[in-house]
């Protein structure tokens, strides 16, 4: 028996933070080289393109703000999906949830209220609601229809960004326009730089992280929301509601989804609601969510070290004859080596080279074995 | 020198079921070589291994003396083995000479030659005495001649050797005989038959030789002239393992559970069983006995409130739980040790502390204003861990670093750390090894002495025997027969009626029904 206390090897939260740290950063060298191959063989100055990509979002305060907010709106996103696959459900609805959340926002901004300080928390409390709202759709769509989440949550986001470019276009701005007038500098979030758009937004950015934190390690919901993750079955056999916990996670990740929208549209970077104001921001949610194994505390500096690589690519685009799409090239290899769980070329690869099948002893000497 | 040798076969499941350990088997030329074992004996574990399905952790293939590995099917058919597993794998919308060549088939140029495909198939077919019509679809077929599709299909790849995984279950009598023919007429033409099955007589009618296989190991071979059945029996269950947990006789005490005309369907609402009525006394044990798939595991599913109940009522302390919630019942003194310890007993990706209180979130000892008190569980799963003496690293570490019956004794530990009134178990020790096995009955018979009111279901006979007060058959979803357990149950009393050989009248039932 004594031997089997041996086998068992503790596997501490450090050696697992090093392994899954150690397998994201490599995933990211392969990334990094695959794209150097590809700048040098396409473009006509390539120093000078990934010059910029690596050093350009760091050379300036303007850029550093650029990179700093991009960072605080990816980390909500991230924090966004890493709730729901937490879960294990595949809601795809951040997208549609910023663009309630910001048309939301704009409609009580609008009224009188938005003139005064109450703009500005009021108008970020009403995206958080309709977002939830809107999160809250596919889920209760799945547990009482059995609805489809992923298609369901998916489909609600054209809708929402239709609706938000219609109500833009004929209602909410000037006839003609693609945006609303500016908002009162009431509701707009303060710079805590001034000249950048590193704003209040960064600071609900991290008290969301360790919101989520909290909420999935430290309260009840959250273990019976990790549980129905882990084994919906056996969370069903123990006496959880997997329903209510699913439809409650799609719920308050949604609502993380309408303080992005208001992020977006009470923020620095517009202070308006534009028509198409989110970018295809949202969705790389779900990039930084699998790099940081949904874990909430790895996201802040997972979408620190992407948010770096979309402001170098943008500046890359701008000032070189690189565009920014080579950026979904390292986007694309981090994600298939990071969900595919690869293990490194190592012992079972040698050993296949050279015709040793581990774990099987074919080759022991023939005659030692007979009974 | 046999033909194909097995030697010390060690094959460990990831999650730690020790399905092979120490497994030989030697199988001559021209031979019928049976092996039997009970249900998880390891019997279907080392014929994947020997058709390359499953890969070995330890141990060697000798194919004519030479070691040989097979890295998957492709390899073992080529070296001429052959298998028919108990689920078929044929193309019911294909002809059956169709299912017989594919990917093999006969060609002139780059076309599919019909019609050589037909006369082989047909030649093929007289020549094993395995009549089969080789034209309509297979899907027409009734199971007996769709298995005959299946050997052909083994034979038609030149399988020297053809392994046949419980040929005769899916079988009626009638059936079993023909099959019993085809594979003489095999063995006469210097082909070899490995055969595996459970029921015992046929075992001794169609086989030369037997390997017994008990627990993972293989405990014996024999030639099957030289033993009897009662012999096969006692190697194959293995007297010594058994202990029989001593049945303190105390006195029965007041019904805990009491189940009353109980049906149960499926989705397509055709009945599970019907008419069900029994009750649990606290301090015994009452065991339901059935070949899987009669019942018995959906009853206990039912009480646990994993499965609708369409009639009738479960009342547990004399209040009716069929409304209640899972949560409810669980708070009614209800708990259970599911059939499925990975699929249903356990997050195995969650830790130890985790999975030993996702059953007592409602408890202000662990939960208080929705917050987790992290130190009173750690400290809670620590003691289980202690008192059950789950092997693990710590409260923190993940289930599934654990082994099989180490995650057994997590479940056991969570279910039983506070005394229930009515325990609910499905197979509690399948795929556990021998020292949990004998820790978990101890624990099971302990909360019975406490008073427990426990209902036990499991497909190995060694098990209900060792720990049942009282026996219920199930048949198709019936009750057909109830015995005390005294040393007059065998199992082959009891085998009779798991088959629908005979039943008991009400009137026999009655003394052991309540």
């Amino acid at each position: 028996m004594s031997t089997e206390v041996e086998r068992i090897k503790p596997v501490t939260r450090w050696t697992q933070f090093r392994r899954e740290a150690g397998r994201a950063l490599v995933a990211v060298v392969i990334a990094m080289l695959v794209t150097f191959v590809i700048v040098f063989l396409t473009s006509k100055a390539p120093l000078e393109a990934l010059n910029t990509l690596l050093t350009a979002p760091i050379a300036k305060t303007r850029t550093i703000g650029l990179w700093i907010d991009d960072a605080a709106k990816l980390t909500v996103t991230g924090l966004a999906f890493s709730l729901v696959f937490q879960a294990r459900q595949f809601s795809m609805g951040v997208q549609g949830q910023v663009y309630i959340g910001g048309l939301i926002a704009t409609y009580v901004i609008q009224t009188p209220i938005g003139q005064t300080w109450l703009g500005l928390p009021l108008g970020i409390l009403a995206a958080m609601i309709a977002g939830g709202v809107y999160g809250f759709i596919p889920g209760i769509a799945k547990a009482r229809l059995g609805a489809n989440e992923i298609v369901s949550s998916l489909m609600l986001n054209y809708i929402a960004i239709d609706v938000v470019n219609y109500l833009v276009r004929v209602q909410l701005g000037a006839p003609g326009m693609l945006y609303t007038d500016p908002f009162p500098v009431t509701s707009v979030y303060p710079a805590l730089i001034p000249n950048t758009r590193v704003d209040l937004g960064v600071i609900f950015a991290l008290v969301a992280v360790v919101a989520v934190w909290f909420a999935l390690y430290r309260t009840n919901w959250g273990l019976k929301l990790r549980l129905v993750g882990h084994n919906a079955r056996f969370a069903a056999y123990a006496g959880i509601r997997s329903s209510f916990i699913m439809v409650s996670a799609m719920t308050a990740s949604g609502a993380l989804g309408g303080l992005l929208g208001s992020m977006f549209v009470q923020g620095q970077i517009y202070g308006k609601l534009n028509v198409l104001f989110e970018g295809g921001l949202a969705f790389e949610g779900i990039l930084v969510a699998i790099v940081a194994r949904s874990r909430p505390l790895a996201v802040p500096f997972v979408a620190l070290a992407y948010g770096y690589l979309r402001q170098g690519a943008q500046l890359m685009n701008i000032r070189t004859d690189v565009p920014a799409e080579v950026i979904g090239i390292v986007t694309a290899i981090i994600i298939l080596l990071v969900s595919s769980t690869f293990k490194f070329p190592g012992k079972a690869f040698f050993g296949r080279l050279f015709g040793i099948r581990p774990g099987v002893s074919v080759s022991a000497p023939a005659g030692s074995a007979q009974p | 020198m046999a033909l194909l040798e097995a030697i010390n076969i060690g094959r460990v499941y990831p999650g730690g079921v020790v399905a092979n350990d120490g497994v030989n088997l030697a199988v001559d030329k021209g031979e019928v070589h049976a092996v039997v074992g009970e249900n998880g004996a390891g019997k279907s574990t080392l014929m994947k291994i020997l058709f390359g399905v499953e890969h070995p952790d330890a141990g060697q293939l000798l194919l004519d003396g030479k070691p040989v590995s097979f890295a998957n099917p492709r390899e073992a058919i080529d070296a001429g083995i052959g298998m028919v597993f108990q689920h078929f794998s044929l193309v019911p919308s294909f002809s059956v000479y169709e299912n017989v060549v594919m990917g093999a088939e006969p060609r002139t140029g780059i076309t599919f030659d019909r019609q050589k495909a037909i006369a082989d198939v047909r030649a093929l077919s007289e020549k094993f005495r395995l009549t089969v019509d080789p034209l309509p679809p297979v899907g027409s077929l009734p199971v007996g001649q769709q298995q005959r599709v299946e050997i052909l299909k083994a034979l038609y790849r030149n399988a020297r050797i053809l392994i046949l995984d419980e040929p005769t279950a899916v079988l009626a009598p009638q059936e079993v005989q023909e099959l019993f023919v085809a594979i003489r007429s095999l063995v006469e033409q210097g082909r070899t038959v490995i055969f595996i099955a459970h029921k015992l007589p046929e075992v001794l009618e169609i086989s030369d030789t037997i390997t017994v296989m008990r627990q993972g190991k293989s405990v014996g071979r024999v030639k099957s002239r030289d033993v009897t059945e009662q012999e096969l029996a006692t190697m194959m269950v293995g007297r010594e393992v058994v202990l029989r947990i001593d049945r303190t006789q105390t006195p029965a005490g007041a019904v805990t559970c009491e189940v009353n005309g109980l049906r149960l369907v499926d989705v397509r609402g055709n009945d599970i069983c019907s008419d069900l009525n029994f009750s649990v006394r606290s301090g015994e044990i009452l065991g339901l006995v059935g070949v899987e798939g009669n019942g018995q595991s959906d009853v206990i599913e039912a009480i646990a409130g994993m499965r609708p109940v369409s009639q009738g009522e479960i009342r547990v302390k004399g209040q009716d739980v069929v409304p209640m919630t899972v949560l409810e019942r669980r708070q009614h003194g209800i708990s259970g040790i599911p059939e499925d310890r990975i699929a249903q007993g356990l997050a195995v990706g969650a830790s130890v502390a985790e999975n030993m209180v996702a059953t007592r979130l409602t408890d202000t000892r662990f939960v208080r204003n929705g917050l987790l008190d992290l130190k009173a569980i750690r400290a809670h799963a620590q003691a289980l861990i202690e008192r059950f003496s789950v092997r693990v690293a710590g409260p923190n570490a993940p289930v599934a670093t654990l082994s099989g019956g180490n995650m057994q004794k997590v479940v056991v530990a969570r279910e039983l750390a506070e005394q229930p009134d009515l325990l609910l178990v499905a197979q509690p020790t399948r795929g556990v090894d021998l020292g949990a096995t004998q820790f978990i009955w101890k624990t099971i018979a302990s909360a019975r002495d406490a008073g427990c009111a426990v209902l036990l279901s499991s497909a190995d006979l060694s098990e209900l025997l060792a720990l049942s007060d009282r026996l219920l058959v199930f048949y198709r979803g019936k009750i057909v027969a109830a015995f005390r357990n005294t040393e007059a149950v065998s199992p082959e009393t009891l085998g009779t009626y798991m088959l629908g050989l005979s039943a008991q009248t009400p009137e026999q039932m009655r003394e052991a029904l309540a």
